[in-house]
């Protein structure tokens, strides 16, 4: 595939630094060496996943902005849309995951949608094009890259795991992410795993669409 | 012509070069300028036409984007609605004149076709089209089943991508047209896009119908990027071709823009439709002008050449050139002056050839003319000629010189033109006037002449000078002495020389006297053959008496000329003639050869005589006489004393050296030398002492009358005397009555000769004299 991501991948050993349990540092830059946010690094394997209760995201409205971009949830979370905007805000998302549509009033907060089924509902406004988010709903281990681009893991336990990245700007055709690297880990790693992600332009700015010629 | 064609040859040709070279230079250039023009409008309107499709493929896909945002639309697609989404796209299609919508998957595969050809998961056949729209809109002109397209995809979000609208719209003749009609683009606008195997197919054409595309296809030329002149289809057009695939790798798709050199020549062909009629009416005009032209200048010059020709055919009208300015009314007036010059030279010149200088009167040949012109008229049935003559002339011309000699005449002219009255006078000659006299009788011509005798008495005087004209006139009359002018001259000619030497200063032309006859010219010729031959030509023999013994014992040899035609001619004439046409020497050898031939003969039958033979004084200056009578001597054995010789006195004395010492040789021979008609010359008995001589004949003007004239008488006896005394023999010629021999005899005369004793005669007569009694002698 002429728009897969190249990847590289380099893992680093790092010395021993907890007993209990290893720990995974994912750094996720771009083609240009910059870091990456809002990607989402998932663990999949010998890892156990942190059983917690259900959860009611909110995701605000705020400057013709959904915030955050990306949200990460797990199946039975749910989230509330709360428009902080003078606008209106017409949000739709035509995902398989979960289809839905209603207007904001401005200050006014959406009932919670619950996102019961794994998988990535992509979020819109009808009457702002540039305003996207996503809810990502996955019952693995999966943490958001911070502005430094880096997702922390810890706590690990000994074993396999596959680790797959996850981001908006991907190309089409990854809806779930990318399986970046498998590692074996043992107890007490401090393993750092970089991620170099080909991505595209970021969708949000409203500014891209406004300053379009057509 | 020649000249006339040539002149008007070269300015047509000169017109027809400038004109020619000017159409010729006005059309390169203006093509040229047309062309370059062309090449620059094209590549302007290549670049408009560029950006025109590309500002309309940028609203074609801003327009087909706004579908992409409809929310129903994208709702139908996210939801997998097949029907809604294709009439959706075909309703929204209609909208931005797409004639075909299609919608097409993230990877690229058809989805939905509202012209229903491509299957539901078929690939899309713009995939870079496809990979370009993932961000923004993107559209390309691309051929489609044969066919241009603008094709536009759109990403669809929804609000990620889900998909891309594919709108195709036609990009169509109506459209190029359109284009065409809003701006200015070249009239040939054709789309082609390459065919399989070579060559390109036209698949929208505005204006014409894609000849030009077509057409370089079909010779495999390669599309040019820049302006250019191409030859298509045996026209020239300006051709730039644009590829609006962009950088697309979709079957491609070229604009082929085309300007007509011709047609854009178009504008100027009324142009050079009239600049061929100027042409055509300049070059008839200029044939016309340099015709006329050239026949302003040939004209005058044939009528100068036809005037050339008249003069010299003695007409003398100045040529019909007429007044001009140039320089051909120049020369036509030199040649006018150069006429006058000639016409003034020839009547000089003819006035000179009729004319005397000195007197101003007609010449001979004038006169000749003018008598023959009288005479031949015959209006005048007579008329006389008066030939003037002035005797003291050539003493004057020697003495004074020629002026004076020609003023002399000029007076003599002046005298006599008054008293000629109408008669025609002519200087005939240095020294002589013609007057001729139409209708005057003998009478009125001697009356006449005795006038002008009488006019030219009076001496010529000029201031210390007196000259005597000594004037004489010979006339001829016609018909009497002549019927011809040149005739009537010579006649009168010959009577002024009668005249001239005669008391009577007037004297007619008498034809016996007439020394000049013309029969003498062909008597010189007989004379010649006579003596050639010796055929006509005789010698006879008058007995000499001799007186004392009464015995004939000597004879004189004459010769007689008995001529063909003419008979016997008196031996005076033919004697003369042969003397002056320098026959005589020959003449006197014949006498001699004959002479002595014949008294050989007599001497060898036993006759004792002295055959006495003439010579003239022209045989004295011929110093080989001696010699050739001592040669026919010896020849016929003849002795010198049966010879003799007789010369006259003034044969001696023209050239008296020669004459002495011929005739000493000859006495020295033995040959006896007689005086012939001795006494009517100068010489005297002191002068014939020196001679050889031994004989005297005195002349018959003595003898004749000595029977009757004392003086006479007295001559002779005195003659006889003298010469008994001298020692000389006396011979006395033209004895013509026995009174006379007797009184001869008397005188003591040695020898008689005459008609008394006998005439000569033929050899054979003298034998027969001889033999009879001698009556005369008694």
């Amino acid at each position: 595939m002429r728009y897969m991501a190249l990847l590289l991948i380099a893992v680093v050993m790092a010395a021993p630094a907890v007993a209990q349990g290893a720990s995974l540092s994912v750094i996720v830059v771009d083609q240009g060496g910059r870091p990456v946010e809002d990607a989402v690094v998932t663990l999949a394997g010998d890892t156990p996943t942190p059983r917690t209760a259900a959860t009611t995201y909110t995701i605000d409205q705020k400057q013709l902005t959904f915030l955050p971009f990306v949200q990460v949830l797990r199946p039975g979370d749910s989230v509330v849309f709360r428009n902080s905007d003078r606008t209106r805000h017409h949000v739709y998302s035509f995902s398989t995951t979960r289809a839905f549509e209603f207007v904001l009033a401005p200050g006014q907060s959406s009932t919670p949608l619950a996102l019961p089924t794994a998988g990535v509902a992509a979020v819109g406004c009808n009457i702002h094009d540039g305003m996207i988010n996503y809810l990502y709903v996955t019952a693995a281990q999966a943490v958001r890259t911070d502005a430094r681009g880096i997702a922390d893991f810890s706590g690990l336990h000994a074993g396999r795991v596959e680790v797959s990245v996850w981001q908006p700007r991907l190309p089409p055709g990854h809806p779930e992410g990318v399986r970046q690297a498998t590692l074996d880990l043992s107890a007490g790693d401090a393993r750092t795993l970089h991620v170099v992600l080909r991505l595209r332009p970021d969708p949000r700015r409203p500014s891209d669409h406004e300053r379009m010629r057509y | 012509m020649g000249f006339r064609f040539r002149l008007a040859s070269l300015f047509v040709a000169a017109l027809f070069l400038v004109q020619g070279i000017t159409a010729v230079l006005v059309y390169r250039v203006t093509r040229h300028e047309l062309v370059a023009e062309g090449q620059r409008q094209l590549d302007v309107a290549a670049r408009a036409f560029s950006a025109q499709l590309d500002d309309l493929s940028r609203r074609v896909a801003s327009s087909v984007q706004v579908l992409a945002l409809d929310f129903a639309l994208r709702s139908a697609i996210a939801q997998r609605d097949q029907p809604t989404v294709l009439s959706a796209l075909g309703n929204h299609g209609r909208r931005v004149g797409a004639t075909r919508m299609l919608l097409v998957g993230v990877g690229g595969d058809v989805q939905a076709d509202t012209a229903g050809r491509l299957r539901t998961g078929a690939r899309f056949p713009f995939a870079t089209l496809v990979s370009r729209a993932t961000a923004q809109p993107a559209s390309a002109i691309a051929a489609w089943d044969q066919r241009a397209y603008w094709v536009v995809a759109v990403p669809v979000h929804a609000p990620d991508l889900i998909g891309f609208i594919a709108a195709a719209i036609p990009l169509d003749h109506r459209l190029l047209l359109r284009l065409q009609r809003q701006s200015a683009l070249p009239k040939s606008i054709e789309l082609a896009t390459p065919r399989q195997g070579g060559g390109w197919q036209v698949i929208a054409s505005g204006g014409d119908s894609g000849v030009v595309a077509r057409g370089l296809g079909r010779d495999g030329r390669a599309l040019p990027r820049k302006p250019q002149v191409m030859d298509v289809a045996g026209r020239e057009y300006v051709v730039q071709a644009v590829d609006l695939s962009g950088s697309g790798r979709e079957a491609g798709v070229v604009a082929v823009l085309a300007y007509s050199v011709d047609a854009a020549l178009e504008p100027y062909r009324p142009v050079a439709v009239a600049w061929g009629a100027l042409l055509a009416l300049g070059l008839l005009g200029g044939v016309a002008g340099a015709w006329l032209i050239a026949r302003t200048v040939s004209r005058p010059v044939e009528l100068l050449a036809a005037a050339a020709r008249r003069i010299a055919a003695g007409d003398y009208t100045p040529p019909p050139v007429g007044a001009r300015q140039d320089e051909l009314g120049e020369l036509a007036g030199t040649f006018a002056t150069m006429t006058d010059a000639l016409r003034d030279r020839e009547a000089r010149l003819l006035h000179q050839a009729g004319h005397d200088q000195v007197t101003g009167l007609p010449n001979r040949l004038a006169a000749e003319n003018a008598i023959r012109q009288q005479l031949d008229e015959s209006a005048v049935p007579r008329a006389a000629l008066l030939m003037l003559g002035l005797g003291r002339l050539p003493d004057i011309v020697t003495t004074m010189g020629h002026m004076v000699a020609d003023r002399v005449m000029r007076e003599v002219a002046q005298r006599l033109l008054p008293v000629v009255g109408k008669a025609l006078v002519a200087r005939a000659t240095d020294a002589r006037f013609s007057v001729f006299c139409a209708g005057a009788t003998r009478g009125d011509a001697v009356t006449l002449a005795l006038r002008i005798v009488e006019a030219l008495s009076e001496p010529y005087r000029e201031a210390d000078l007196t000259l005597d004209l000594a004037p004489a006139i010979g006339i001829a009359c016609s018909p009497v002495h002549g019927a011809e002018g040149s005739t009537l001259l010579r006649r009168a000619d010959i009577a002024l020389i009668g005249a001239m030497g005669s008391e009577e200063p007037v004297a007619v032309y008498d034809p016996a006297t007439d020394p000049h006859r013309p029969e003498r010219l062909s008597l010189m010729a007989d004379l010649r053959r006579a003596l050639d031959s010796g055929d006509g030509l005789s010698l006879v023999y008058q007995p000499k008496l001799h007186l004392p013994s009464g015995r004939v014992d000597g004879a004189e040899a004459l010769v007689r000329w008995h001529h063909p035609g003419a008979g016997p001619l008196a031996p005076e004439v033919f004697i003369a003639l042969a003397e002056e046409t320098g026959n005589i020497r020959r003449l006197t050898r014949w006498v001699l050869e004959v002479g002595i031939e014949q008294a050989a003969r007599w001497q060898a039958s036993g006759l004792d005589l002295r055959v006495a033979l003439n010579v003239s004084a022209r045989d004295l200056d011929d110093v080989e006489l001696p010699l050739r009578v001592a040669g026919l001597l010896a020849a016929h054995g003849l002795a010198p004393r049966g010879v003799a010789l007789e010369v006259t006195e003034s044969a001696i004395m023209t050239r008296p050296e020669t004459a002495v010492l011929v005739l000493r040789r000859l006495a020295d021979l033995g040959l006896d030398i007689a005086i012939d008609d001795f006494g009517v010359g100068q010489s005297s008995f002191a002068y014939l002492r020196r001679l050889p001589v031994r004989e005297l004949k005195i002349d018959r003007s003595f003898i004749t009358q000595i029977a009757r004239s004392r003086e006479d008488l007295a001559i002779v006896r005195s003659i006889v005397d003298l010469a008994g005394e001298l020692g000389f023999r006396v011979t006395a010629e033209g004895v013509e009555d026995v009174a006379t021999l007797e009184r001869l005899r008397a005188l003591g005369c040695d020898h008689a000769q005459g008609y008394a004793i006998a005439r000569p005669m033929s050899p054979q007569a003298f034998e027969g004299f001889l033999d009879m009694p001698k009556v005369a002698g008694a």
